[in-house]
């Protein structure tokens, strides 16, 4: 019984050691790491449309947003930019909100509504972003996509949008519901939109893009530096960092 | 019964010592990771240095932490062991040249966020990670630092190594792997030198 007490002793500080480093582990380096570094490889239908819609995309940043962009900073003042982009960002307000409800998280849900309702009113229409800076109050960034990842409803095929990028068949459906949430949107119902019609929607779209881009306009060139084959390494990003905020 | 309380005492007393140990690690990682950035950061405010004087510095700092050979090695993955000698000697010379010619042209947009360490996990006895945010004004990035402690500490290298980072969710190893592997189904690993070679 006694032998059986310290053998029982003997195993448990065994394992003890035995985790702290004295590696058993197999000398190839590579096998040791595998299990961290599988990626699946999601089959990709529209690998061919993405590739021509990721030149095209680049293309225009290349040639219209990096150019546009340069010359929005020189004229408008970076404290304006920052200010217009709070503004758009908080009318997006109604699809973080509904996400964070559907997702159940309530405390997000009603730190977003804090938030909301300090920057509407002592933000000036959402221009500041006092909530934060005075109240820390975080934002909760929650889409649709990210409500059916939650519920998990998988990626999809990859799909590169015009002008949006990198996507997937889940995050593009989900444009359409979290469209009804936004307040920028063209669609007939029964409350108040900023615009009324498609093309009122695109320039206000591109607007917000612009000054939205113009806040770091070598952030995609900085990102871009790194790719030897721009789409498949866009793709992953996207979706890795996806599969991320889900998680989150 | 005696006995058996003394046996508990024994197992509670090396569960502890054991604990303690890994938790040490932690922190002496922890702390020199952060004397790390402070010696960047320190170097990023000298004005007296030219941006080439300035990055190799960094590098400098930097070569220690990381284990650059490794992560060339990963980012082949399967592909790795198929390859020449040859091969595999230019690829990790110009991968480890690529990845500090990235990280150099990245430094270059500094200004003045701060790194904090939110938390540190150790999912295995020779991983951690640290999980860090990069604070700037308006916002904050979330970087995640993998370590690996090989089994023998190597030359003029720091005894816990960088093998991957996560930036907002994405790995840097995990993307170049999937695009290397993309490449490589078209291409041969000399065009994905090249295409190397082209970049810097």
């Amino acid at each position: 019984m006694r032998l059986r007490n310290y053998f029982f002793v003997l195993l448990i500080s065994f394992i003890g050691f035995s985790s702290l480093g004295a590696d058993e582990v197999s000398d190839d380096m590579l096998d040791e790491f595998a299990d961290e570094m599988i990626i699946e490889e999601k089959c990709d239908p529209f690998s061919a449309y993405n590739r021509v819609m990721t030149s095209f995309n680049d293309t225009l940043w290349v040639y219209f947003f990096t150019p546009v962009t340069n010359g929005y900073n020189a004229v408008v003042n970076e404290e304006i930019r920052t200010s217009i982009d709070n503004a758009f960002n908080n009318l997006y307000f109604p699809v973080r909100l509904v996400n964070n409800i559907f997702q159940a998280k309530f405390v997000n849900a009603s730190e977003e509504t804090g938030r909301f309702v300090i920057n509407s009113t002592v933000g000036v229409l959402g221009l500041f972003d006092p909530a934060k800076s005075k109240f820390d109050l975080q934002e909760h960034k929650e889409d649709f996509g990210q409500t059916l990842g939650f519920y998990g409803v998988g990626s999809g095929p990859h799909i590169v949008l015009p002008l949006f990028g990198p996507s997937n068949l889940r995050d593009t459906i989900s444009i359409i519901p979290d469209s009804y949430l936004s307040i920028i949107d063209y669609k007939k119902r029964g409350w108040f939109t900023l615009t009324d019609a498609w093309d009122e929607f695109l320039a206000t779209k591109l607007y917000e893009k612009t000054n939205n881009f113009s806040l770091d306009n070598d952030k995609y060139e900085k990102i871009k530096e790194d790719a030897v084959d721009l789409y498949p390494y866009l793709r992953d990003m996207y979706e890795q960092y996806r599969d991320s905020q889900i998680k989150e | 019964m005696k006995k058996v309380f003394k046996n508990i005492v024994l197992i509670l007393s090396m569960f502890i010592f054991t604990q303690n140990i890994l938790a040490n690690e932690q922190i002496e990682l922890k702390e020199h990771f952060l004397k790390k950035i402070d010696n960047i950061i320190e170097v990023l405010q000298r004005d007296s240095l030219s941006k080439s004087q300035r990055n190799d510095e960094i590098i400098n700092i930097l070569e220690p932490a990381f284990d650059f050979e490794l992560m060339a090695k990963l980012s082949l993955g399967k592909i790795w062991k198929t390859i020449s000698n040859e091969d595999k000697k230019r690829f990790v010379e110009l991968y480890v040249k690529r990845m500090k010619d990235s990280y150099s042209s990245k430094v270059d947009g500094y200004g003045g966020e701060k790194v904090e360490v939110t938390k540190i996990n150790q999912v295995k006895s020779n991983r951690i990670a640290l999980i860090t945010d990069l604070v700037s004004t308006d916002e904050s990035l979330k970087i995640v630092y993998k370590f690996y402690k090989p089994k023998k500490a190597k030359l003029d290298k720091d005894l816990w190594l960088i093998y991957d980072a996560e930036i907002s969710g994405v790995s840097i190893l995990k993307t170049d792997k999937a695009q290397f592997r993309e490449f490589l189904k078209t291409k041969s690993i000399s065009e994905l030198m090249d295409a190397f070679n082209k970049k810097s």
